[in-house]
């Protein structure tokens, strides 16, 4: 229990720090939001209205500890404050139009990628220089080097545009009603298959190989050796010995994955005009949004936290160690 | 066993996807960009990402002006009379329209969204409270502006404001951040049917002033994040009319159905510019300027920068949606002519001279030296300053391209700290707007002061006098010789760069709907970017009989 509160303060201290990196780094960044926004009326605006556009946003010259302090004080009241880029919708509205399809396209696919590639790494390690340890991890690690977004585009174009097995956009039809029914679940499985497809193939590599490598250090351990010596099935050798004692380093690898889920897959929902947050976050950046940035920067950063902090209490069940400290 | 399990899934997911049959009548329109939608249609805070077509299309303004035949229509509005001083101007409002919960729509609701404008600064985008003293209903349909002082071209302000119903906007807290989730308005398309963030449709008005109309039952739009996408469904014929920029477009959309698909890309839009900053010596120097100006090859720049969709730019660098006021002497300048050994000699009469190096010397001896700045990522301008930076080398001006992220390069744009910067320029029913923001004193600011526009820094009392004159008249043919000789004076003193009009894309495909504007039928732009155009083209669509 104890160790659970250790983790818990230390996942506090991280929050503020990057609260705070949140609030400063785009504040360092050159060029100037008020600017950015008004340059998308192409001289529509007359001087004179910009000023009261200018205070119309909010842009502030106030001192920097004051903004700190109203942006603190915005946050625990859980108002992330009105986007500049869909001005005057708020950010939470902005984020909460995609986060959910994110959250579900990217972390199907990290969830599937790390399930199928661990099972991989743990045959391919077990069956050393068998056909799937010589032929499949390299390809897949080929495959890997490749760039998400252009397997995407591969994607699209031979199965969606090419042979029309899939849709080209969107996460479902847009002539159906969202609804919890069958028609509908499958019609979403179906838009999502390509760019879930495309994420799972470009990371499955990097799961597998971790995992084989693990795998074969803790094969050659006394633990695996008494355990074949007493007689025990491979099967259960393999899974209850090996694989458990191997998939460690593999699940905090699956923690800091999770943080790359939210803004990793970003390409990959431009390819498919998926509407999650990945493109929220080139448009923020674009307009300098600072609010939508920010909301969106905390989500990625609270996810995350949120991940590893599951994780260490899996960590928990699968380590004996760590209990015995605790 | 795996593989199975994977072939199964495959033939799950992959039953061959069918396009259903899309519903007879709505009418599919790619304009704005987007992953997601997010709702909103307010029609006052032009910084509100408002859905399109809120400004024209859901809501109306009084008179429509479309560049393509140079005509006001009235719309609202039957018409407008100034009074004999000038200083009044009224407009007849059309009796029988209503808004679009059935209320009548009166003088009360002009006059009442003109004093919104005037306690919300930020809502006035056109600056109309800077010339308009007071506003009245003095009946029903007839509403009368009081003008601070004579100033004719700010009735197309007046003319083209997006008008709101009073009874809705009266109860509105903050007409800044209202998102109106549920207009009500006078346009022919005003029922918000599906709001979801990948595609919206907007149903007809029940009460909507044109007999008959709209003939299209609803407008649909669908999310599509990028350039690539949108064209795609184009392509496809997913989307009956767009407004995107399509490389190759007659090969790769015309050319698929030559009979529907229609492109018509006017140079209606704002003409680019090289803009030097006039506040740096030697770009002071007009003989400087032209010299940069011939050293330009504009026929390779539209061909490399913009697939050669548009043509150079004349010395009066106006674009065609001002071709009535043109003048032909001005538009002979020879300043915007490629001629490379004219430009060596005025260098040379500047006291530019060349180096042993090939270098032209500045007078304290040092090279001339000149960056250009663009915005990162836009591609036409990227390659535009390429091609502009390579033709001014060989002038001997060490000419860099620099690439910067937009809000930095705007930033340096409007402060005037800059050497050389592609950028637009702005535009009005009239060229005044256009002439007004490139050379009148009044808009100049000083260097690290931001500046709406004349970001080159110039200003000219001959051509300010001018221009003050044609905003106190009305006569047509007054107007004319005053804008001819303003052009003239343009060319004359060469305060910019101008290298092309951009062109107003716009693509449409009648398999389903007829109606479009065309290059032989242009009675407004097909761009629906083009505001209020959008409006004549939304009443004028009719879906084909199946």
């Amino acid at each position: 229990m104890a160790y659970v509160l250790r983790r818990l303060g230390f996942y506090l201290l991280a929050a503020w720090a990057s609260l705070t990196l949140n609030f400063v780094i785009p504040r360092l960044a050159p060029g100037d939001p008020a600017s950015a926004m008004f340059a998308r009326f192409e001289g529509r605006v007359q001087p004179e209205a910009m000023v009261a556009l200018r205070a119309a946003f909010g842009f502030t010259e106030a001192p920097w500890y004051v903004q700190y302090a109203t942006y603190l004080k915005h946050l625990l009241r859980g108002d992330l404050g009105l986007s500049y880029a869909y001005y005057p919708a708020r950010v939470s509205e902005v984020i909460g139009t995609g986060l959910l399809w994110t959250l579900g396209l990217a972390g199907c696919a990290v969830i599937i990628s790390f399930t199928l590639g661990s099972m991989l790494g743990v045959l391919a390690a077990w069956n050393r220089g068998g056909w799937l340890d010589a032929t499949v991890a390299p390809a897949l690690a080929f495959l890997g080097a490749f760039p998400y977004f252009w397997l995407a585009m591969l994607a699209l174009y031979l199965f969606g545009f090419g042979l029309g097995w899939f849709p080209l956009r969107h996460a479902y039809s847009h002539d159906l009603e969202p609804a919890l029914s069958f028609t509908f679940a499958a019609d979403v499985a179906r838009h999502a298959f390509l760019p879930a497809a495309s994420i799972v193939v470009a990371t499955l590599g990097g799961w597998m190989l971790s995992m084989r490598n693990t795998m074969v250090a803790t094969l050659g351990t006394d633990t695996l050796r008494l355990a074949h010596a007493k007689g025990l099935p491979p099967r259960q050798v393999m899974l209850r010995y090996a694989a458990r004692n191997a998939l460690l380093p593999n699940v905090t690898g699956f923690g800091m994955a999770l943080g790359f889920v939210l803004s990793g897959s970003l390409l990959t929902e431009i390819v498919f005009s998926y509407p999650g947050t990945g493109y929220l976050l080139i448009l923020a950046v674009r307009n300098q949004d600072y609010p939508l940035m920010q909301g969106l920067f905390l989500t990625i950063t609270f996810a995350v936290l949120a991940a590893n902090f599951a994780v260490d209490l899996l960590c928990l069940w699968l380590d004996p160690r760590t209990r015995a400290h605790a | 066993m795996r593989v199975a399990l994977w072939a199964l899934t495959l033939l799950l997911v992959a039953c061959k996807v069918e396009p259903r049959p899309r519903p007879p009548g709505v009418l599919f329109v790619s304009v704005e960009q987007q992953s997601a939608w997010v709702r909103n249609f307010n029609p006052l805070f032009a910084g509100a990402g408002s859905r399109w077509p809120t400004r024209a299309g859901v809501y109306e303004c009084l008179e429509i002006f479309s560049p393509a035949v140079g005509q006001w229509t009235p719309w609202l509005a039957t018409g407008h009379a100034w009074s004999e001083d000038r200083r009044t101007l009224r407009f007849a409002l059309r009796p029988g329209v209503r808004w679009s919960d059935g209320r009548p729509f009166t003088a009360d609701d002009v006059a009442f969204t003109f004093q919104l404008l005037k306690q919300h600064a930020a809502l006035d985008a056109g600056g109309v409270w800077r010339f308009v003293e007071d506003v009245r209903a003095e009946d029903a349909h007839t509403v009368a502006f009081q003008f601070s002082r004579i100033y004719i071209p700010g009735f197309a302000e007046l003319a083209q404001q997006p008008i709101v119903p009073r009874h809705v906007w009266e109860k509105v807290a903050d007409p800044v951040t209202f998102t109106n989730p549920r207009p009500v308005a006078t346009g022919p398309f005003t029922e918000v049917t599906v709001f979801r963030n990948q595609v919206y449709e907007l149903g007809r008005n029940p009460h909507y002033w044109q007999p008959g109309k709209p003939a299209v039952s609803a407008l649909r739009f669908l999310a599509f994040p990028t350039n690539d996408q949108a064209n795609l469904a184009l392509v496809e014929g997913e989307v009956d009319w767009a407004g995107n920029f399509v490389p190759a477009v007659d090969r790769t959309f015309v050319a698929r159905d030559p009979a529907h698909h229609g492109r018509w890309f006017p140079l209606y839009g704002s003409t680019v510019f090289l803009y030097p900053n006039t506040t740096l010596p030697p770009l002071d120097d007009v003989r400087v300027r032209k010299a940069l100006s011939m050293a330009l090859d504009r026929e390779r720049l539209v061909e490399i920068a913009m697939y050669g969709y548009t043509r150079p730019a004349d010395a009066t660098a106006l674009n065609d949606a001002y071709a009535a006021w043109r003048d032909a002497d001005a538009a002979q300048g020879a300043w915007v002519k490629h001629d490379l050994e004219a430009a060596k000699r005025l260098l040379d009469e500047a006291g530019l001279k060349e180096g042993p190096d090939g270098l032209r010397r500045k007078a304290d001896g040092q090279p001339l030296a000149l960056d250009i700045e663009v915005v990162g990522g836009w591609s036409d301008w990227v390659r535009a300053g390429q091609v502009v930076a390579r033709d001014l080398r060989k002038l001997g001006v060490q000419a860099q391209l620099r690439t910067y992220e937009f809000g930095a390069w705007y930033a340096r744009l409007q402060k005037g700290e800059f050497q050389l910067a592609i950028s637009w320029s702005l535009d009005g029913p009239t060229p005044y707007t256009f002439y007004k923001w490139q050379l009148s004193p009044r808009t100049v600011r000083p260097v690290g002061e931001v500046a709406a526009s004349n970001w080159h820094r110039f200003g000219d009392e001959e051509a300010d006098e001018l221009l003050t004159r044609f905003e106190r008249t009305d006569a047509e043919d007054e107007q004319r010789a005053l804008m001819a000789a303003v052009q003239r004076r343009y060319s004359e003193l060469a305060p910019s760069i101008p290298l092309f009009p951009n062109p107003s894309w716009g693509e449409s495909n009648s398999r389903r709907f007829t109606g479009f504007p065309t290059e032989q039928n242009p009675y407004a732009r097909l761009s629906p970017h083009a505001e209020p155009d959008s409006l004549l083209v939304l009443t004028s669509l009719a879906p084909r009989e199946p």
